[in-house]
Order: C-alpha cells, then structure tokens, then sequence
C-alpha cells in the first residue's frame, strides 16, 4: 500500500466510514442520548398541550418575565461586550506580571455554584456588603432591584464571552497588526480593519453563549436580587414561583426557554463551522 | 542608503547592529538566529532599540540620546514579512489597497492597478489570499507594501518556500520594480545566490554581530573573517605561514601547498589563514604549447569525486601522487561550468594540474578588497570590529 493511498484511509476514517458500530456502543450512546431527548420532548410536549388547553399565556406574571428577562440580559450584554472586549485583547496580546491570576479569577464565576456567586455579590454590595456601605450612604441601593438582576447576569455570563474573545483574538496573527502599521494605519483603525473582522466569529460565539448563560441565570439572582414580579423575576424565576400557582405558566415560559436555548446552539454552531482562516 | 547603528537585547540575545549601507539594496546575510529579522523589526520601527540610532535615506527615525523614536505609521517603510501577513477576510485588491484609505477614490484604484500591473497580478484582483499559490502571495504582499510609496522596502526571506522557477522570475521583477520605483531594497537571506543577486551591499551576521559590511564583490572575494568566508561560500580555506615576503608577493606553506599571494604587511613566521573560491580554481589544458605564460601556484593532483549539478560540476580535487584513499579527503574544491567540463574532457581524465591565481587568493583579515583608491567604500575593518556604544 502506498502512502498516499494510507493518508487517504485514515482520513476517511476519521470522518467516519459508513460502517455499522458495534451493538453494544450503540446501546449505550443510545440510552444516554435517550435520557436527554425525553424530558426535552416531553417538556415541550406538556407545554404545547397547555397552551391549546388555553393555559393564560397573557398572564401578566408570564409578560412581565418575558420583558424583563429581555431587557436585563439585553443590557447585560452590552456591559459585557464593552468592558469584556478591551480585557480579551489584553489578554490575547500582551503578557505581564498575574496575568495567570486574572486568567484564572476570570474562570471562578464558570464553576462556582451560582447561589455561591450570588451571596458573593450580596457580600460585596449588600446593604451589609463591604462595598454596599458605601453604596448605601451614597444613595444608592442595588441588592433587591433590576440593576442587581443585571449584575448577577454579567457575573455569571462574562468569563464565556471573555474566554472566547481571547482565543478569537489569539488566533489572528500579530503579523497582520504589524504589517497594518508600516501601511501607515493607526492602532485603532487596525483593530476595527484586521483585528475585529477576523476575531468576529469567535466573539459573537462567544456572545451567544454568554447570553445563553444569563437568560437562564437563576441561583445568584435570587439570592442578589430576590424574586419581585415586573423587577427582578426573570423567567427562571418566574418558573420557579409558578411551579406554586398551577403548571400553565410555567410550561409555556419553559418552551420559550427551550426554543431560545435551542436557537442559541443552532447559532452558536454556525458561527464556529465557519471560523475565517485567520493564519 | 541606511545607516544602523544599535544595540537591542531580546531575552538572552543580543544584536549589536552596525551597518552603514551605500548603493540601492541592502542584503542582511547570515544563518537563521543571527539577528537579521530582528534588525528589519527595528528599522520598520515594530521593536525599539534599547540604545543607538537608525536613518533612513538621511532622515533620522531613531535616536536614544535625544529619546527620538518615529512610530511605524509614520516611517514610510514597506515590511513584507516572512509569511507574507496577507490579510485574509480582503480580496487581493483590499490587500493591496489597504494603506491607501486616505487618497481619493480614483487615485486609490489608479494606485492599485499600477501595482497589480506591475507585480503581474491583473486578474487575480477578486480571489481572496487562500485562493493563491504561495508566489502569488509574495507577490500581493509586495504590491501592497509599494502602494503607498514608501522610500524602503523590507524583505524577509522573501524567496525562502518558493520554487526555483518562481523564484527567479519573482526576483527578476523585484529589481524591476526597484527600479521604476526608485525604492530602497533591504532583503534578509541565507542563499549565497540570492544574497549575491539582490546585494549592491551585503552586510553578513552571525550570532547577533555584524561580520562584515561592504559592495558584494568585495565580501566574496575578500572576506574579512574565517566565518564570512566559510558563510559566503569560499569552500577551501587554507591555514599556513609565512615563508617569505618581497617582490610584491608574500610565499605561504600551508599544508602541502606552498602558494604565492598578492603582497601584504606581514613578516615571515606568522600564521595566517587564506581562501579561494571553488569557481576561480583554474585547471590548465594538457594541450597548451610549453611556451604558454607560466601560471601561477601550479598544483599537480586528481579528481577524486565529482557532483554534477547541471549547470556545472562540483570536482573534489586531491594534490599530489594518485590517492587510493577515501574520496572525502580532498584538498580543494573546484566549481566548473557544464561546458568547461565537456571540453577539458574531465569525464574521462582524472590526473591533472591545477593553477591558484595569486589574484583569486585571498588572504583573510589581511587584505582590503579594492585598493586605496575605494577606501570610501571599504568597512570591513569596521565591520570586522563592531562599534559597541556606550550604554545610556
């Protein structure tokens, strides 16, 4: 067998001959992809039911989460993408002394429980917070209100977008800035001309996922900002304190929900299988 | 043309750069981790000296004792680097066109079209840079840095991954370009041809210093030092002493051969170290008439290998009494053309005579290259000795 015939093989089976796998593999990933599949179907099949039964979809409790979820993770996501995309760059490009401690602070919020995250918020700018007193007698007062629902979100969503900006900034060659700076071209024109457009794909992956995240936020905010309808009772919530009232309401928020994170992949998908051959 | 003349530490390295350039094109000549790149980093101002200055063409960009540093937008400097940098989400056009974003859209698309034109790139203007060969590439790389007219242009390794074909042609249309634009060439390389090809100056480094700098006639026939020689490709260099001296000739014994070089300040005893280049070993013809001038350093041997490149013949030639020896232990190397080879008759005849002209003998770190008449143009003792500044 020649080598070249070899390479050809390999890669064939790397993208996965059409040849059947054995039962027992089969079976396995079958069950697993089942136990995923089947609450997923199942929820959105009860939520549809409910909704021609004439569940009270116009309920003010369901409107008012679906508007204030639109405008808290909204604004989330700018804060997060003004303040997280000067940070990814420096991370991306410039090496200095702790950088590995920002790094790594920046990944805490991915895997601390988010009741944890949100009583650390409450302790950092709580009426009793160490920063909230200072808050306080400023006049300002965040636990318990909408801007604390924002910071919750932003806490929690921050490290996907920030993580992903990086690698998306890392992978464009410093070269290109360089040469764009012999062509007589300022900084930020070549950040807006070279920089931006190559790393767009993996920030606005980045961007969905983070959104992802403070859509569905649930732990922090209640324990940040608490569960107020038409100021902090976000959807997650709202399922939540539904759950008390009769399941209608809850169903149809849960198959927003569903459709939103399922429209977020499809996107976030799409976004990463057409990464620009940035060198 | 330029004139560098700094210090820049990076980790454990260290350049120390001293070079002062006259003629159109600058070729920086030395293995890679010699400091080359770094030095074209610097004069297209993307790394900062730690101390000393650069001008370009009379007009100072970087100066530390007046903390003087003219940032990259502003040197009017084309860099095209090893990897060519070409920006990949624009069109061959885009590439082209990008420094130009303050000229008028007429005189932009005017600008790019000469470029293209000259860099032979017409109808490619659509395809975005995977789409291209790699001597495509080079070339919108080099279109690109020209578009804006700058007063140099900087090469790294330009021909480096190319084919020979393409190599050749690109390099025919450089000079051309050089020529009709009237722009400063600096190239980095380690091809001995190329080096030669492109360097009106070339200026050889090695670990971070300057060796030598001056014409390329002189850095070949006359290297400086050891390392020059052996970097620029003068394949048989010679250790020996000094037997005598006078009559405008110094007599050397080094080795079996006692050769006779061109006159220079030395006194009888001392060692020294000499070389010729493969392609000036001359081999005399059995069928010149005994009346024929005496040639010089005349060596009595055979070809012990040979290695046909094509064009000419590498012959590995060992003096004296037939060598039944391993074919390694030559004494000189001799480059011959393909038809020299044909009509000496080589093929078939081994044992011949070759001649060492006393002019073609260089003795190293002894002997200036032109005379004293071109001493303007001379730097190799400066070179050999770089310049080391204080430190600020």
């Amino acid at each position: 067998m020649n080598p070249e015939t070899a390479v050809d093989q390999a890669r064939e089976q790397r993208r996965g001959v059409p040849i059947s796998p054995a039962w027992w593999l089969a079976l396995c990933g079958g069950v697993l992809f089942l136990f995923i599949l089947v609450p997923v179907v199942a929820l959105v099949y009860r939520a549809l039911e409910a909704v021609f039964a004439g569940a009270q979809v116009s309920q003010s409790a369901v409107l008012d989460a679906l508007q204030l979820s639109l405008v808290t993770t909204f604004s989330s996501m700018v804060f997060i993408a003004a303040l997280g995309t000067p940070l990814a760059y420096i991370l991306a490009r410039y090496s200095f002394p702790g950088k590995g401690i920002v790094d790594t602070v920046l990944d805490v919020p991915i895997v601390l429980p988010p009741a944890v995250a949100g009583l650390a918020l409450l302790m950092a700018f709580g009426r009793q917070g160490v920063l909230g007193g200072a808050l306080h007698a400023a006049g300002i007062d965040v636990a318990f209100t909408t801007v604390a629902v924002v910071m919750a979100q932003v806490f929690v969503a921050a490290p996907f977008y920030v993580k992903s900006a990086k690698t998306g900034f890392s992978t464009v060659n410093p070269e290109l800035e360089r040469v764009s700076y012999t062509l007589g071209v300022s900084r930020s024109s070549t950040f807006r001309r070279v920089t931006l457009p190559l790393a767009l794909p993996a920030l606005a992956g980045g961007a969905v996922m983070a959104w992802a995240r403070a859509l569905g936020e649930f732990g922090a905010t209640i324990m940040f900002a608490g569960s107020l309808q038409g100021k902090t009772q976000t959807m997650p919530l709202a399922i939540y304190a539904g759950l008390e009232s009769g399941l209608g309401p809850a169903l149809v928020l849960s198959l927003i929900l569903v459709v939103a994170s399922f429209s977020v992949l499809l996107v976030f998908k799409i976004l990463s299988g057409r990464t620009v051959g940035a060198v | 043309m330029i004139e560098v003349d700094f210090l820049k530490s990076l980790g454990g390295f260290r350049l120390s750069a001293n070079i002062r350039s006259t003629g159109q094109t600058l070729v920086l000549f030395g293995p890679s981790g010699s400091g080359k790149s770094t030095l074209l980093k610097c004069v297209a101002g993307l790394t900062r000296p730690d101390a000393g200055s650069i001008t370009i063409r009379g007009d100072t960009v970087f100066d530390s004792s007046r903390g003087f540093n003219v940032p990259a937008q502003e040197r009017h400097i084309g860099y095209v680097p090893q990897n060519y940098a070409l920006f990949p989400h624009l069109t061959v056009e885009q590439n082209v066109g990008y420094g130009l974003a303050g000229l008028e859209g007429s005189v932009m698309s005017a600008r790019v079209k000469e470029m293209l034109d000259l860099m032979r790139l017409s109808q490619l203007e659509k395809r975005k840079p995977a789409e291209l060969s790699g001597g495509q590439q080079q070339r919108v790389a080099i279109a690109r840095a020209l578009a804006v007219r700058p007063r140099l242009l900087l090469l790294d390794e330009p021909f480096s991954v190319l084919d020979s074909a393409i190599r050749a042609k690109l390099c025919e249309d450089i000079l051309e370009a050089q020529h009709r634009l009237g722009v400063g060439i600096v190239l980095v390389t380690h091809d001995i041809p190329e080096a030669y090809t492109f360097g009106e100056c070339i200026s050889v480094l090695d670990n971070g210093q300057v060796l030598q700098t001056g014409p390329r006639e002189e850095v070949f026939n006359h290297p400086a030092t050891r390392t020059v020689a052996r970097f620029t490709g003068a394949r048989n260099i010679l250790s020996g002493r000094v037997l005598e001296t006078g009559n405008g000739e110094v007599v050397i014994q080094a080795g079996k051969f006692t050769i006779k070089t061109r006159e220079f300040p030395c006194r009888p005893g001392e060692e020294v170290e000499c070389c010729i280049r493969p392609e000036n070993v001359m081999f005399l013809r059995k069928d010149r008439p005994e009346g024929a001038p005496v040639r010089e350093n005349q060596i009595d041997g055979w070809v012990v290998h040979e290695v046909n490149h094509g064009a000419f013949h590498t012959v590995y030639f060992a003096a004296g009494p037939a060598a039944d020896g391993d074919y390694r232990d030559y004494d000189l190397e001799i480059a011959l053309p393909a038809h020299a080879y044909e009509n000496l008759g080589l093929e078939r005849e081994k044992h011949w005579t070759v001649s060492l002209k006393k002019n073609s003998i260089h003795v190293i770190g002894r002997m200036g290259g032109l005379g004293e008449e071109a001493a303007g143009t001379r730097f190799d003792s400066r070179g050999a000795q770089p310049v080391i500044m204080p430190a600020e």
